[in-house]
C-alpha cells in the first residue's frame, strides 16, 4: 500500500470530531513516517549521548550512570517547620533539597515590613537573616546534599547568607553544591518578583558568576527558567525560545563585562516545565539541548564542551493540576514526570496532588516523590538512553520546535534584544494571549480537563488532608527578627551596609560586600534598601 | 425637596432610597441609574470625592441629565485650564500625562485627569489601561483621576468628556488634563474641548507626518517628541522642521514649539511643563483661551439648537422614514435629491405653526 | 434607557505575582462588554479603594493566590464601607479554601472563584449581581 492509498482509507474510516492539536495549539498529522525525516541528517542532528549537539542527552551514560536528582521544592512557615520537612523528605529517599521562600523574602522584604502583613510564611519559608539559614539547614550536611534555592531578585544576598552560614559551620565553599535560580529576566517576563530595573540586576548576576567561578566552583550560579514562562500561560515553543533567549542575554552580558565564556558557561543551568502534552514536551527538551549547544559553540565560540551543555531541572506543570478530583493529579503528574525523564532531565520535581489547593501536605508530597521512584525503579524508563530517539513523530516535533524557536530569536533581535523586548512587552503580550486562548479553549470545551469541564463529579467532597499555615508563624518570625536586631552588633551592620552602598555606586564586584553584610546579621530588607538607594526600583508596565 | 427629580418619569416603575443617603436608585427596566439627590449636590460642593465620582457617572450614563447638571455646575466653575494630550497609540501619552500632573501639583495646582481608552466596536467593552501608568499619582488629595471608555464618541474622546471636565472645574480643580484615545490619522484635529493641545509623538511614527499636514499643525499648541531615548528622534525633528516651512499656516500664528522628552526616564518633562505653563499664560493674556471658550459655547448652542429642532422636526414630519424611502427611489431612478429636500424643508414653517395652534387648543 | 456599562476594577493586592488568572479574567470581562480598569500587581487596599472611588466602579475584583486573602479582602471591604462604597460588589478569585470562602461571605464579600471555574460563570455572576441591583 502506498501513502496515498492509506490516506484515503484513513479519511474514509469515520473520524472523531475533536481537536487534535497539542495543548499549545500545534496542529498535528495523524501519522508521521520516513518522509518527515527525509531532509534530516539524523546522524548529525542526533549524534550520541554526551556528544555534540547533545540531542540525546548531556552524558554518555545518562541514567545508567546516575539517576536524575529527586528534588522536591519545599518551604513553608518558619525555618524550623521547613527544616522538619527537609528531614522528612531526605528520610523518604529524596536526593537533593530545594528551598521555596515566602513572598516577602522573594521580594527582598523583611517579615516586619509594613507590606509583609498577612504574607509571612504563607507561600514558602521566611528568611530574614543568617540566623534563619542556620535554623533552616540545621543538621543537614550541606557538603553532601545539593541545595537548590528558588530565589531571584535578592538571590545574591540570600546566597550570601547561605555562604556565611556554611562558613560558620566550617564547610569550605568549594564543597558546596547546588543551584541558585537567580534568573531575573524571566521575573520581568513571568514571575514578577523584581526589585531594581534590569541593568543593576544583571550586574549582580554577572558579579556572582565571577565570584563563584573563583570561590564556589561547584555551584550553578543561575538556573535559566522556562518553567515560570510556561506556567504564566505560554506555549511549549514560547517556553523554549524565551528561555534560551534569556540564556543568550546572560551570556552576552557576562561577555560584555569581560568574563571568559568558558569560565562561567559551564555553571549555567536550565529549568523547564513538563506539561501534559507528552510528546511535545519530550521534543521540547531534546530541542533545548540541541539549540543551546549550537549557539554556544557556533555563535559564542565557546571552546570547552561543558559550556555547550544544556543541563536542566524539570518540574511538572502546576497549572495542569486541578482543584476538582485532586487525586487525578497523581496520574497527570506521573505522565508529566515520565516526559521529563524521557526528555533527559538532570533533576526533577513532581507536584503534589493538592497543588491547586494549598502548599503540599506531607502525605501529598510523599506520593509525589514516590511517583518519581516508581518511574525510576519500576517502569524501566531509565534503562535505555533517549528511548524515543528516532521516532518519526518525536524527531519531527523536535525539529519543528527548533525552527519555531529560531523564528522567535529573530523577532526578539528585531526588538533590539531581550531587555528592550521586555520593556516593550513583547514576551508578556505573547504569553498573555496564549493563556487567554487556552482558557477560552477550556471554556468552549475545545480542550478537555477531566473533572473540570468534562466528567465532572457533582457534589464533590474534598477527601484529602490540606496543609494550613498557622497565624502564629508571622508573629513568631517577626518576634525572632526583632530579637536578632537587638542582639547583633548594630554598629558593624551599619558600617557594612554603608560599604555596600558605596560599592554599588562604583563598579566593584558586590558579592564580597553582600557576604560581609550577611556575616554580621544584616537583614534581607536592610540590604535591599541599601541597594535600592543606589539602583532605584522597577515599576511594572502590565501588557495585554 | 424643592425641585422634582428629573429622571423620574412614567417609564420608571419604582423609586426608592438606596442604602446610602447620597443618591437614589431609580429602576429603569433591567438597569439602574444613580440619580441626583439634593444631598449629592451638597456633598459635591462640600468637596466629597465620592460625590464627584458619582456626578461624573451620571454625566457619563445619563445624557438627559446633562443640561440640569450643567445648570448647577457652570456658576461654580472658575475656568480651569483644560490641557488635551493626544497622539497615536502607545507613544507615551499616559506616562507623559502622569509626569506633567506631578509637576502641576508641585506647582500648587489641583488637578483632574480624564483618561480615555477605546471601546471595542465588537464587544462594547473597554480596557481602561491609562490609570495603571499613572499609579504613582494615586492617593494624592490634589489629584483626581477618572478613566473613561470612548463609547460612541469621536476624536478620541467620550461624548461626556467635556462635561466631566465641567464637573472637575466646579469641584475646584484648576488644571484638567485630558488624555485621548490613541488616535489615528483622521482624528487628530478634533480636540475642541481643550484650551491647549499637546501632541505627543515618538520617533519612527513615520506616516504620522502625512496626517500632520492635514491640520494638526493648526490645532496643536505644543509638539512633544517622547521616547527620545530611542533612535530616530533627530530625523523626526528634521521632518517636522521641513513640514513647518512648507505649511500654509498664516504667518500671524507661529509654528508650535517642538520639545523632546523621555517620560519613562523622567527626562525633558520639566521643560515641557514649563513650556505648557508659559503657553497658558500667553494664551490667557492674548485672549486666545477666552476665544476658544467662546467658540466652544457658540458651537454648543448651535449643536443643541440643531439637535432640538431636528428632534421635533423628525417627530412631526416622520422625516427619517421618508428620507429612507426617498433615498431608495432616488437611487433607483438616478435623480437629484434637491427637489425632495426643498419639499421637506418647505414643511418646516408649516408644521411648526401647526404645533403652535395645537398648543393653543389644548392650553 | 440603554443598558449601562458595568465598570470593574481588577487588582492584585499584596505581594502576589500570580497574574495569569487576573489577566485572563480581565480580558474575558472586556470581551463581555464591561469596562475594566486593571490595576495590576502590588496594590495596597488603599490604592484599590481609591481607584474604586474615583472610578465610581460597580465591582471590585481581587485576585489572590498567595494565601493572604483574609488580610486583604477584609481590609479592602472595610475601606470600601468606610468610603461609601458598601453597596458595590467585592468579588475575586484565587486559591481560597472553602472554609475561608465562608468567612469572607460573612464579611460581606461576594462569591470568590477558584481554579477551574469557567470564565463564562464569572461573567454571568457579575451580570446577575448587576441585574439584581435594580430590585
Ligand atoms: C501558574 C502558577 C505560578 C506561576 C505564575 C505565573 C503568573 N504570572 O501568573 C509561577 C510559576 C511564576 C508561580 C510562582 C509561585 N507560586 Co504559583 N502557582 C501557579 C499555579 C500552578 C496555577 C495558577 C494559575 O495561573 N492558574 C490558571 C488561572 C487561569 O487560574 P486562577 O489564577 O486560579 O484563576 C481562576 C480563578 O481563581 C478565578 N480568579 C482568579 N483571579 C480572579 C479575579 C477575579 C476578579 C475573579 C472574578 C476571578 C478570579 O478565575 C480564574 C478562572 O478560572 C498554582 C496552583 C494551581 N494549579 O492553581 C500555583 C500556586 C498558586 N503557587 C503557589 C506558590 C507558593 C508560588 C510561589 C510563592 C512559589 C515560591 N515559593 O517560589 C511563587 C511565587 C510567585 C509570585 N510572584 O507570587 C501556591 C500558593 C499556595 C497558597 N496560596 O497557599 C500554589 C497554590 C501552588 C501550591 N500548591 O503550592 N506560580
Ligand atoms: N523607551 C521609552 N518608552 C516609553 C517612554 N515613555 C513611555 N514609554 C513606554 O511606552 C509604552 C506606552 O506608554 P503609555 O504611556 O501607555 O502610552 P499611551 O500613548 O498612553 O498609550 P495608549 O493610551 O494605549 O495609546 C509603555 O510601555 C511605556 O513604558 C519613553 O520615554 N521611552
Ligand atoms: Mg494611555
Amino acid at each position: 500500500m502506498d501513502k496515498k492509498a492509506w490516506e484515503k482509507k484513513f479519511r474514509n474510516s469515520g473520524l472523531r470530531e475533536a481537536d487534535f492539536s497539542t495543548i499549545s495549539g500545534r496542529p498535528l498529522e495523524p501519522l508521521y513516517d520516513w518522509d518527515d525525516l527525509a531532509d534530516l541528517n539524523l546522524k548529525k542532528e542526533l549524534a550520541y549521548p554526551g556528544e555534540y549537539p547533545y540531542t540525546r542527552g548531556v552524558h554518555p551514560s545518562m541514567y545508567r550512570g546516575k539517576l536524575w536528582t529527586m528534588r522536591q521544592f519545599a518551604g513553608m512557615g518558619t525555618p524550623q517547620q521547613t527544616n522538619q520537612r527537609y528531614k522528612f523528605l531526605l528520610e523518604k529517599g529524596q536526593t537533593g533539597l530545594s528551598v521555596a521562600f515566602d513572598n516577602p523574602t522573594l521580594y527582598g522584604w523583611d517579615s516586619d515590613h509594613a507590606l509583609s502583613i498577612g504574607e509571612v510564611g504563607r507561600t514558602g519559608v521566611a528568611v530574614d537573616t543568617m540566623e534563619d539559614m542556620e535554623i533552616l539547614f540545621d543538621e543537614i550536611p550541606l557538603d553532601k546534599v545539593s541545595t537548590s534555592m528558588t530565589i531571584n531578585a535578592p538571590a545574591s544576598w540570600i546566597f550570601a547568607m547561605f555562604l556565611a552560614n556554611a562558613e560558620k559551620r566550617h564547610i569550605p565553599f568549594a564543597e558546596l553544591r547546588g543551584t541558585l535560580q537567580n534568573d531575573i529576566l524571566k521575573e520581568y517576563i513571568a514571575q514578577k518578583e523584581w526589585i531594581f530595573p534590569p541593568e543593576p540586576h544583571l550586574r549582580l548576576i554577572t558579579d556572582l558568576m565571577a565570584f563563584c567561578a573563583d570561590h564556589v566552583p561547584q555551584w550553578n550560579t543561575i538556573s535559566i527558567s522556562g518553567y515560570h514562562i510556561r506556567e504564566a500561560g505560554s506555549t511549549a515553543a514560547q517556553e523554549l525560545a524565551f528561555t534560551l533567549a534569556d540564556g543568550f542575554a546572560y551570556v552576552e552580558h557576562a561577555l560584555r563585562a569581560g568574563l571568559d565564556i568558558d569560565d562561567f558557561a559551564p555553571r549555567l543551568s536550565f529549568f523547564f516545565n513538563a506539561h501534559l502534552d507528552f510528546f511535545e514536551e519530550i521534543a521540547k527538551l531534546r530541542a533545548a539541548r540541541r539549540i543551546w549547544a549550537r549557539h554556544m559553540k557556533e555563535r559564542f565560540k565557546a571552546k570547552n564542551p561543558r559550556s555547550w551543555l544544556c543541563r536542566f531541572h524539570v518540574q511538572t506543570a502546576g497549572c495542569s493540576l486541578t482543584a476538582q478530583q485532586p487525586e487525578l493529579n497523581i496520574v497527570r503528574t506521573a505522565l508529566e514526570a515520565l516526559a521529563g525523564v524521557l526528555g533527559g532531565c538532570q533533576s526533577l520535581h513532581t507536584n503534589s496532588m493538592d497543588e491547586a489547593l494549598a502548599l503540599p501536605s506531607e502525605k501529598a508530597v510523599e506520593i509525589a516523590l514516590r511517583t518519581q521512584q516508581v518511574i525510576a525503579f519500576e517502569s524501566g524508563a531509565a534503562n535505555v538512553i533517549d528511548p524515543l530517539g528516532g521516532s518519526y513523530f518525536v524527531e519531527k516535533l523536535t525539529n519543528e520546535l527548533e525552527e519555531e524557536a529560531e523564528r522567535y530569536f529573530r523577532k526578539i533581535e528585531e526588538h533590539g534584544g531581550v531587555v528592550p523586548a521586555i520593556e516593550k512587552g513583547f514576551f508578556q503580550r505573547e504569553i498573555t494571549r496564549a493563556a487567554y486562548e487556552y482558557q477560552m479553549a477550556l471554556s468552549r470545551k475545545r480542550k478537555i480537563s477531566v473533572g473540570v469541564n468534562e466528567f465532572v463529579n457533582e457534589d464533590e467532597r474534598l477527601e484529602i488532608p490540606l496543609l494550613e499555615i498557622d497565624e502564629s508563624v508571622e508573629k513568631d518570625q517577626v518576634r525572632r527578627l526583632g530579637e536578632v536586631r537587638k542582639r547583633r552588633d548594630n554598629g558593624a551592620v551599619r558600617a557594612k551596609l554603608e560599604a555596600l552602598e558605596k560599592a554599588a555606586a562604583g563598579t566593584a564586584n558586590l558579592t564580597p560586600f553582600l557576604l560581609d553584610c550577611a556575616r554580621v546579621y544584616g537583614t534581607l530588607g536592610e540590604i535591599s534598601a541599601a541597594l535600592i538607594s543606589v539602583f532605584g526600583e522597577y515599576q511594572e508596565q502590565p501588557f495585554f | 425637596m424643592g425641585r422634582p427629580l428629573a429622571i423620574y418619569s412614567s417609564r420608571h416603575q419604582r423609586i426608592y432610597l438606596g442604602l446610602d443617603r447620597n443618591y437614589i436608585f431609580v429602576r429603569t427596566g433591567a438597569s439602574i441609574g444613580r440619580s441626583l439627590g439634593p444631598e449629592l449636590w451638597d456633598d459635591f460642593f462640600k468637596g466629597s470625592r465620592l460625590a464627584c465620582a458619582r456626578l461624573i457617572t451620571l454625566v457619563e450614563n445619563s445624557p438627559e441629565l446633562v443640561p440640569e447638571i450643567r445648570d448647577k455646575l457652570i456658576p461654580r466653575q472658575k475656568g480651569a485650564i483644560r490641557v488635551g494630550i493626544t497622539g497615536p497609540p502607545g507613544v507615551g501619552k499616559s506616562t507623559v500625562t502622569a509626569a506633567l500632573v506631578r509637576r502641576a501639583v508641585k506647582a500648587g495646582h489641583t488637578v483632574g485627569v480624564i483618561a480615555v481608552d477605546p471601546t471595542s466596536p465588537f464587544t462594547g467593552g473597554a480596557f481602561l489601561g491609562d490609570r495603571v501608568r499613572m499609579l504613582s499619582l494615586i492617593g494624592d488629595p490634589h489629584i483626581f483621576i477618572r478613566s473613561q471608555a470612548s463609547r460612541d464618541g469621536h476624536g478620541g474622546l467620550s461624548p461626556s468628556t467635556p462635561y466631566v471636565a465641567d464637573v472637575f472645574d466646579a469641584f475646584g480643580m484648576d488644571r484638567i488634563f485630558i488624555e485621548t484615545v490613541g488616535v489615528g490619522q483622521a482624528e487628530l484635529d478634533v480636540l475642541t474641548c481643550a484650551d491647549l493641545i499637546v501632541l505627543v509623538l515618538q520617533p519612527a511614527t513615520g506616516d504620522i507626518i502625512q496626517a500632520l499636514k492635514a491640520g494638526i499643525i493648526e490645532a496643536a499648541d505644543l509638539l512633544l517628541i517622547n521616547k527620545s531615548d530611542l533612535s530616530g528622534t533627530e530625523s523626526l525633528l528634521e521632518s517636522l522642521r521641513f513640514l513647518f516651512e512648507i505649511s500654509a499656516r498664516p504667518t500671524t500664528i507661529p509654528a508650535p514649539p517642538v520639545l523632546t522628552a523621555a517620560a519613562l526616564h523622567n527626562r525633558g518633562l520639566d521643560e515641557a511643563y514649563k513650556e505648557i505653563e508659559r503657553l497658558i499664560s500667553g494664551h490667557v493674556a492674548s485672549g486666545r483661551i477666552r476665544e476658544k471658550k467662546r467658540l466652544r459655547l457658540e458651537g454648543e448652542m448651535k449643536s443643541s439648537v440643531l439637535q432640538d429642532l431636528w428632534g421635533r422636526f423628525a417627530a412631526l414630519t416622520n422625516a427619517p422614514e421618508k428620507m429612507r424611502t426617498a433615498a431608495e427611489n432616488l437611487l433607483e431612478n438616478g435623480r437629484s435629491p434637491y427637489p425632495f429636500i426643498r419639499n421637506l424643508c418647505a414643511r418646516i414653517t408649516m408644521e411648526v405653526r401647526d404645533e403652535r395652534t395645537n398648543r393653543k387648543d389644548h392650553g | 434607557m440603554a443598558e449601562k456599562k458595568i465598570k470593574i476594577i481588577i487588582a492584585k493586592p499584596g505581594l502576589d505575582g500570580h497574574d495569569r488568572g487576573a489577566k485572563v479574567v480581565a480580558r474575558a470581562l472586556v470581551e463581555a462588554g464591561m469596562e475594566v480598569v486593571y490595576l495590576g500587581l502590588r496594590q495596597t487596599p488603599e490604592s484599590i479603594v481609591n481607584a474604586a472611588l474615583e472610578e465610581d466602579a460597580d465591582v471590585v475584583g481581587l485576585s489572590i493566590l498567595s494565601g493572604a486573602h483574609m488580610t486583604h479582602f477584609k481590609r479592602v471591604k472595610e475601606l470600601m464601607d468606610k468610603n461609601g462604597l458598601g453597596d458595590r460588589l467585592l468579588t475575586g478569585g484565587g486559591i481560597i479554601p472553602t472554609k475561608d470562602q465562608d468567612k469572607l461571605k460573612d464579611l460581606g464579600v461576594g462569591k470568590v472563584f477558584g481554579p477551574g471555574d469557567d470564565l463564562q460563570s464569572i461573567v454571568d455572576y457579575i451580570r446577575k449581581w448587576r441585574g439584581s441591583q435594580g430590585d
